[in-house]
């Protein structure tokens, strides 16, 4: 019989690096998150009003070479933002969750533990990106891919600021449609991939839902579009000079926040992930960087869909100037400031619904969005339809 | 002929077969419910279980009866000290022994502060099914505290094995009255969150009332006890029915509920949890100062004879049936665990509803698997 | 107007909820950093079993067999022999099989003599099972280390400074109420 061996302090007494991870810090915090704000504003002025500025006024837009070059700039300085995005998101939300629920959140990694999901990413880097032996491997890789791909196109749509977007299309309000129902279709093709059954029932649950929130999302949408006359996204934010669509178009800006959040599949409208059900549903097959594709999505799209209620009903980049020309590059830079700070409300306020509710079921959902929201955003699109002959004639 | 859990693949093209647990996490622990879909509904329900199972029984008929008493703590793991209960007071009750005031008033406060321990589990464990984090954290946060108050005492915080023979081990901590007290204080203050959080959410409501509707009739041939049956409209509580220890002395409500729904398995919890803060508050006050705390017990046990004890644990019905044959160690012991006749009920109450709803109706049943395996 | 009312009441729940969730963010939270921070454990609570030696250095146990007997998992195995100096007997082995010790205590409440009493000493986790198999030798350590321990015959006792052992106040004793309540009384 083997004896226990002396002496007893066998544990490992842990090393502090430089920091204590035990002490709460606001203050650091608070920096920390000033910096982060700081630094997704200063890529916003970089990327939407620093490089087209310099491409434009040398005139390098017009040779076929200038422009491709342009165009590759773009995609990295927009990849760049979807990045950042998430890292902060991330670790915000967890801070968050953590806040709310008497924890202290992640503490380890940087100081109050503000650099967590850089190590996250890593983590998730190295792993070994594992799949089944039953998955159908083509599928299985794309999918998180077109996931990531959707909430990424949208992006490129959002103007920030007077004439700051990258592509100011005039159907910009059916790209976003499009774009945000291709990020479904990553969830739906990975689900049924992976061949498991837990991910064919979230595929399942998720194509069920795609097809309930996006008809009043698209209608509440439309509602805006017939509103403001235009399916152009700076111009629909040009229309709200005066008066925010949330008071005009109240019940297509209801529909819409109940909408995004089922597209954001977030609680109470995560039936597709349902980690207490369908144990992950559609993801519960992935691992290493196929799943932090799906994880990088939907915190794109927590940013995105909170950014699109800014745009479409909050002013988007409106507000006070100090009388600065409205073209000046001084002004778009605050007005994109006001864009980023009202977005970051909106994410707060879908972060503390994600924090209270529970989980609706399947059937419920389908009921809320078919019988619910869809009258009421036919409701919405025929009042808004009447405002905007009521503007008119007047 | 086929076992009584056996279930078969049907060749049913829109039929899938799904192994709901032993790991999956809405089964609270080693349940493995074989569940048939077609699409979202159920068609089909067997649960599986025995991954527990240790033969607690047999074990504890090669023990003596001091020994015994540890093992039962094992059974209901999350309102640990409960279980001790029934055993003891069938062995008293063989003995003739004595149970002074003091120590039946400290089982009562004990007895009832582990219900609310284990009603916040089941609440915070059950929400997590229903998909909100937040009441977990809020719940385990709560059940802390109670446990720290029962370490002070016991000695341990799970499995206490604090009740003995005619009374408890030892005299409460210096500071356990006022801790109670404070705890109750503090808890009350939570309550109205819990109800905004859970009972109150619209969204809670939509997924719980009207889903896994349990009959009166059925509840009753099924053996099922405890919230599970008052939720079902029978009035049925030990505490009431056969009152031990000090519970004739006190005033308290039965909470009783007709609809027999998800919601109202949540309810009667619920008010559970405040007909605990009551009992809980007046045997602080009812409690003899000062006094013996343990009875006259024989130190060698020879016990001879049969006997059935029940008490209501947070669960229901926990009984036990001790045959002794006059020696140190017990012919036969029974324990009669209301997890287990309430887990019958999962093949009606889950055939015919959505799959979310049967974890809903999972949750709502609260089973615990040390128990039910034994 | 029905429906306008239900639709307002979800909202007001809705609302009541999210409040509550909001209310939490300005209080402290309950985090522990373990490794950092030892959690306070009252001297009652069964963590590990210890043997207790007198002042002098010599056995507290008896060799009486009685924790033996009391084990209901039975992990204590004793060999005694004759005491060769004066009476009784002394310890030849005292094992203890913590892998299968269920930490109930049993046999700290039969000990006659509070020779193996429980500590708050927690941190036993190993990475081979068979390290928990303990001798005497090793119970002895755990002993001579803990400063404070609990048995039901003696009530917690604390090692002074000075290597004396004493029995700690009433105020630290699980079962410390009568008593407190008894010396009010008399006084
Ligand atoms: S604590 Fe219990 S199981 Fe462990 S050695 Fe003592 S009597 Fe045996
Ligand atoms: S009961 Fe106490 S004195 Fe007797 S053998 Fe065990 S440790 Fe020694």
């Amino acid at each position: 019989m083997s004896r226990m061996p002396l002496p007893l302090d066998r544990h490992i007494k842990p090393k502090l690096v430089g920091y204590d991870p035990t002490r709460p810090r606001p203050g650091v915090e608070r920096l920390a998150y000033t910096l982060f704000f700081g630094s997704l504003w200063a890529l916003v002025v970089v990327a939407y009003g620093l490089v087209p500025a310099l491409f434009r006024s040398q005139g390098w837009l017009d040779g076929a070479l200038g422009f491709f070059f342009y165009a590759v700039i773009e995609a990295l300085l927009a990849f760049g933002i979807a990045a950042v995005v998430a890292l902060i998101l991330i670790v915000v939300l967890r801070k968050y969750l953590g806040k709310v629920q008497e924890r202290v959140g992640p503490m380890h990694y940087g100081p109050a533990g503000v650099l967590q999901t850089v190590f996250d990413a890593l983590k998730l880097l190295g792993k070994e990106d594992f799949a089944p032996a039953n998955v159908d491997p083509l599928i299985f890789r794309l999918a998180p891919a077109i996931t990531f791909v959707s909430a990424f196109l949208m992006l490129v749509a959002v103007p920030v600021a007077g004439g700051w977007v990258m592509a100011d299309l005039n159907v910009g309000l059916l790209f976003i449609v499009a774009a945000s129902t291709l990020g479904a279709y990553g969830v739906v093709l990975g689900g049924l991939a992976q061949g498991g059954k837990w991910g064919m029932l979230g595929a399942f649950r998720a194509g069920a839902q795609l097809v309930s929130y996006e008809v009043p999302l698209a209608l509440a949408l439309l509602a805006v579009g017939v509103y403001s006359g235009s399916l152009r996204l700076s111009d629909i934010v040009e229309h709200q000079q005066g008066l925010w669509h949330v008071v005009p178009m109240f019940i297509p800006f209801l529909v819409y926040l109940v909408a995004s959040i089922a597209e954001l599949k977030s609680t109470p409208f995560d039936l597709p992930e349902a980690e207490s059900e369908l144990i992950g549903g559609f993801n519960t097959e992935y691992s290493g960087m196929s799943f932090a594709f799906f994880f990088l999505a939907e915190f794109v799209e927590l940013f995105l869909l909170p950014a699109l209620v800014v745009v479409l009903f909050f002013g988007g980049w409106h507000g006070p100037l100090f009388g600065l020309d409205p073209a000046s590059f001084a002004a778009q830079a605050l007005q994109s400031f006001y864009f980023l700070v009202k977005t970051a409300v909106w994410v707060w306020i879908f972060m503390w619904i994600r924090a209270t509710l529970p989980r609706f079921r399947d059937d419920q959902l389908m009921d809320l969005a078919w019988k619910g929201l869809l009258p009421l955003a036919l409701f919405g699109l025929i009042l808004a339809a009447f405002l905007r002959m009521f503007v008119e004639v007047v | 002929m086929r076992g009584p859990t056996q279930i078969l693949p049907t060749d049913r093209a829109d039929e899938m077969l799904i192994n709901m647990g032993p790991q999956h996490p809405a089964t609270h622990g080693v349940l493995k419910v074989v569940i048939g879909l077609e699409g979202e509904r159920v068609t089909r329900a067997v649960p599986h279980i025995g991954f527990l199972h240790r033969n607690h029984e047999k074990i504890e008929e090669a023990r003596t009866y001091p020994q015994i008493i540890t093992y039962t703590d094992r059974m209901d793991y999350v309102s640990g000290l409960q279980n001790e209960l029934p055993f003891i007071l069938a062995v008293e009750d063989l003995l003739g022994v004595e149970v002074p005031d003091r120590a039946k008033y400290l089982r009562v406060i004990f007895f009832e502060l582990y219900r609310l321990a284990s009603h916040l589990v089941w609440l915070g464990t059950g929400m997590l099914d229903f998909g909100a984090i937040t009441p977990f954290l809020y719940t385990f946060r709560d059940r802390e505290r109670i446990l720290e108050i029962v370490e002070k005492t016991a000695g341990a915080r799970m499995l206490p094995n604090y009740f003995t023979f005619g009374g408890v081990r030892r005299d409460v901590h210096p500071d356990f009255f006022k801790d109670v007290a404070d705890f109750l204080d503090f808890f009350e203050k939570r309550l109205p969150d819990y109800y905004a959080l859970v009972l109150d959410s619209p969204v809670f409501q939509a997924r719980a009332v009207g889903v896994g509707v349990l009959p009166k009739e059925r509840a009753i041939a099924r053996g099922a006890s405890g919230p599970v049956l008052r939720a079902s409209g029978v009035a049925y509580d030990v505490r009431k029915a056969e009152p031990y220890d000090a519970y004739p002395e006190i005033e308290f409500e039965v909470p009783v509920r007709e609809e027999g729904d998800v919601y109202a398995r949540f309810w009667v919890r619920f008010k559970e949890m405040e007909e605990s803060i009551k009992i809980i508050r007046q045997a602080i006050e009812k409690t003899p100062k000062v006094g013996p705390y343990k009875g006259k017990v024989p130190a060698r046990m020879k016990v001879k004879g049969s006997r059935y004890r029940a008490v209501e644990i947070s669960r229901g019905h926990l009984g036990a049936h001790v045959v002794g044959d006059g020696t140190d160690r017990p012919y036969r012991i029974k324990h009669r665990s209301p997890s287990f006749a309430n887990l019958q009920l999962i093949p009606d109450l889950l055939v015919g509803a959505r799959f979310a709803d049967a974890i809903a109706i999972l949750s709502s049943l609260d089973p615990v698997f040390g128990e039910v395996d034994r | 107007m029905s429906l306008l009312a239900e639709v307002w009441e979800a909202v007001r729940a809705i609302g009541q909820g999210m409040a509550a969730v909001n209310r939490r963010v300005g209080e402290s939270a309950v985090t522990e950093f373990y490794p950092y921070q030892k959690p306070e454990i009252p001297p009652v609570s069964v963590q590990f079993l210890a043997l207790i030696q007198n002042e002098d250095g010599s056995d507290r146990c008896v060799s009486c067999l009685a924790c033996e007997r009391a084990c209901p998992s039975q992990v204590i195995t004793i060999e005694r022999k004759r005491n060769p100096a004066g009476k009784g007997f002394v310890l030849e082995r005292f094992d203890l099989d913590f892998v299968n010790c269920m930490h109930c205590a049993n046999c700290v409440e039969v000990c006659p003599v509070s020779a193996i009493v429980t500590v708050g000493d927690f941190e036993h986790a190993v990475y081979d099972v068979n390290m928990l198999k303990a001798d005497k030798a090793f119970l002895d350590e755990i002993g001579r280390r803990a400063q404070v321990w609990y048995s039901p015959k003696f009530g917690v006792e604390i090692r002074k400074p000075d290597g004396s052992i004493e029995k700690a106040p009433p105020e630290m004793q699980p079962g410390g109420l009568a008593e407190l309540l008894a010396g009010e009384e008399g006084a």
